[in-house]
């Protein structure tokens, strides 16, 4: 197991471009943790520091109390397992997965019996004569898996491991990982675009943005009290209602005023009146009436997922406004509907999209 | 018109034009074997004689045992001496080509890998490449004369080693270009070292493509006539010049042998190609190798 620490770290590309701007971060022994943010936000460049593939333009990676910046990948006892799987089509899947132990001069009795236990472990022993171009891009996953796992790497490093997979096969090569975790109970670090992975898997989910932390913390912990407008977007499906507006004092207290919509604010937040700021509800906190409630709007879109339905709410803004109802109930586009909301459960930002409340 | 006549009278007029083409192509190649085959009066004949009635390996016989028969007269039997340029074409093509591939697929893993060279500089590379051999010639003439290095078999190993290596470097970067990077990555975060990388996961992958490269090169240098006629005179001929050594004798143009001999120059390039065209097609059609 390893614990790794990023101090400081800094990466550039070409003296202008800043992929990674100080990064201070702790990841503990066995833990599941996941860098999540939009292409382009330093997260790979971070995991590929880690790696070794990229050398740090200043800051430190330490791994289990020693500095490994000068430490060439293969000798960081790290397993990886790449984007593109980057397996080697002319190798069979029992020669890939035998190649890593072959490189630590194991003997073949022990390289022949440690690939059998591997692929067992991933359910491949059935592929191991096969070439990795005919096995199935499920198949080719746990091969890519197996490969890492056979030299007992004290970490392990997944890219977007589960970009190339379709919906299907990827929550169940997500479960999979999660099993796999529990099972080797070493440390795994994650990089993923996908707001869904991340909060699945994850013990701990590590936010990122232009190259810095925006936020750090437990997937319910994330969802639930996001820093930022940038992270209250980023997760949640469907993702976060946003309304720009303001918050004015009134006789009646504050309220917010935001595009075709003034809404009652709870008392305490008096205080916040400011020129502008931005209003946050999740979707499922929206509860949809035929009359009354806190304001009323039309219906411009239904969405019908199965299990829940999705309603698009014109209430004047830009972006429509979008609540979770329950599959079962039937709506129609055009019907003028009420809204309530739980005070309680309103997220408001400031103008710079941190979080007020 | 309907689109499927259309189509019908476009795909007629392609296969004709092609056809058309085909002809121009192998009509030389088919007046080689032909010709190989006719015994002496048929050469010159006219009307021209497609293919002989009386067909003959005598002109075979006579170019590859340099004796002639009585019916032939005083061929310069100095100047017959296809086996030692057979020999000497063998060494000195293969060689040059292997050292070629050998520095060009090194540098072009460099180049592509480490950047070793800018776009601009590979341009240059092949620009290298486009000067008039005969401008390399004249002067290489005087470095090698003070070498001692003309009429040699390493002189000439020296040169189309030189002058193929652009080719080499270009031919297999875009091969090496073609294998991801996160390929010798894999291999090397699993704890293997760069020379063992190259030789387990990249070499295997341009494999192909190095063949198609080696092929292509020894064509090149099995066929150069140039360089091989300033830079060698007596010692070292080479199947080029031994070919041409056939237009000037007291008889005239030996047509008959020297298409003899034009067929024995073309038929071991003709065989590598067979053997190795499974690697060629792949080599030339490369791209498959990404999953």
């Amino acid at each position: 197991m390893a614990r790794i620490e990023l101090r400081h770290l800094r990466k550039t590309f070409g003296g202008s471009i800043e992929a990674v701007k100080g990064l201070n971060l702790v990841i503990e022994e066995g833990e599941f943790l996941v860098l999540v943010g939009p292409s382009g936000c330093g997260k790979t460049t971070t995991l590929r520091m880690i790696a070794g593939f990229e050398e740090p333009t200043s800051g430190e990676i330490w791994i289990n109390g020693r500095m490994v910046n000068d430490v060439e990948p293969g000798q960081r006892n790290l397993g990886m397992v790449f984007q593109n799987l980057a397996l080697f089509p002319h190798k069979t899947v029992a020669e890939n997965i035998e190649f890593g132990l072959r490189m630590h001069k194991v003997e073949r009795e022990t390289r022949r019996r440690r690939v059998l236990e591997v692929a067992a472990m991933v359910k491949i022993t059935h592929l191991l004569d096969k070439l990795p171009g005919q096995c199935s891009g499920g198949e080719a996953q746990r091969v890519a898996l197996a490969r890492t796992l056979v030299t007992e790497p004290s970490a392990f490093l997944l890219d977007e491991p589960l970009s190339n997979l379709d919906a299907k096969l990827r929550r169940e090569t997500r479960a999979e990982i999660d099993r796999l975790h529990q099972t080797v109970a070493k440390t795994f670090i994650y990089v993923t675009h996908d707001q869904e992975e991340a909060m699945t898997l994850a013990d701990r989910i590590v936010v990122m943005r232009d190259g810095r932390l925006e936020q750090v913390g437990t997937p319910l912990d994330i969802y639930n009290n996001p820093i930022s407008v940038f992270v209250a977007d980023f997760f949640g499906s469907p993702s976060m209602n946003l309304i720009p507006g303001s918050i004015a004092s009134t006789r009646n207290g504050p309220c917010f005023q935001g595009p075709g919509l003034t809404l009652d604010l709870p008392p305490a937040w008096a205080l916040m009146a400011s020129a502008s700021a931005t209003l946050g509800l999740r979707p499922e906190h929206l509860t949809v009436q035929p009359t009354g409630g806190a304001f009323q709007a039309e219906v411009r879109l239904v969405e019908p997922l199965g299990k829940d339905t999705l309603l698009y709410f014109d209430h004047g803004g830009d972006k429509p406004l979008i609540a979770v109802v329950e599959g079962t109930r039937v709506f129609e586009t055009g019907a003028c509907l009420g809204l309530t909301f739980d005070p309680q459960r309103l997220y408001l930002f400031d103008a710079e999209g941190k979080r007020l409340r | 018109m309907r689109r499927q006549t259309k189509r019908k009278l476009y795909a007629v007029f392609r296969f004709t034009m092609l056809g058309l083409w085909f002809l121009i192509v192998a009509f030389p190649m088919y007046w080689i074997i032909a010709t190989s085959f006719k015994p002496a009066h048929e050469w010159f004949a006219w009307p021209p004689v497609y293919w002989s009635r009386t067909p003959t390996l005598e002109n075979y016989r006579i170019v590859w045992t340099g004796q002639a028969s009585s019916s032939t007269t005083r061929e310069t039997a100095s100047l017959q001496k296809p086996w030692i340029a057979l020999g000497n074409s063998l060494v000195i093509s293969l060689t040059a080509t292997t050292l070629s591939v050998a520095f060009g697929t090194l540098l072009a893993y460099g180049v592509s890998r480490y950047r070793l060279l800018s776009e601009a500089r590979m341009f240059n590379l092949l620009m290298f490449r486009m000067i008039p051999p005969i401008v390399v010639a004249i002067p290489l003439t005087l470095y090698y004369s003070t070498l001692h290095l003309l009429d040699t078999v390493v002189g000439l190993v020296i040169v189309y080693t030189i002058t193929t290596l652009p080719y080499a470097v270009w031919m297999t970067k875009s091969f090496v270009d073609e294998v991801p990077r996160e390929m010798e990555q894999a291999a090397e975060i699993l704890g293997a070292s760069r020379w063992r990388t190259v030789w387990e996961v990249i070499f295997p992958l341009v494999r192909s493509g190095v063949l198609a490269t080696f092929l292509f090169i020894l064509i090149l240098t099995w066929s150069e006539y140039l360089m091989a006629l300033i830079l060698s005179k007596t010692d070292v001929v080479t199947l080029p010049i031994q070919l041409s050594k056939f237009e000037g004798t007291t008889e005239g143009r030996v047509y008959g042998r020297q298409a003899a001999l034009a067929v024995g120059i073309t038929f071991p390039l003709i065989i590598v190609g067979c053997l190795i065209r499974k690697h060629l097609v792949r080599g030339f059609s490369f791209g498959m190798v990404k999953r």
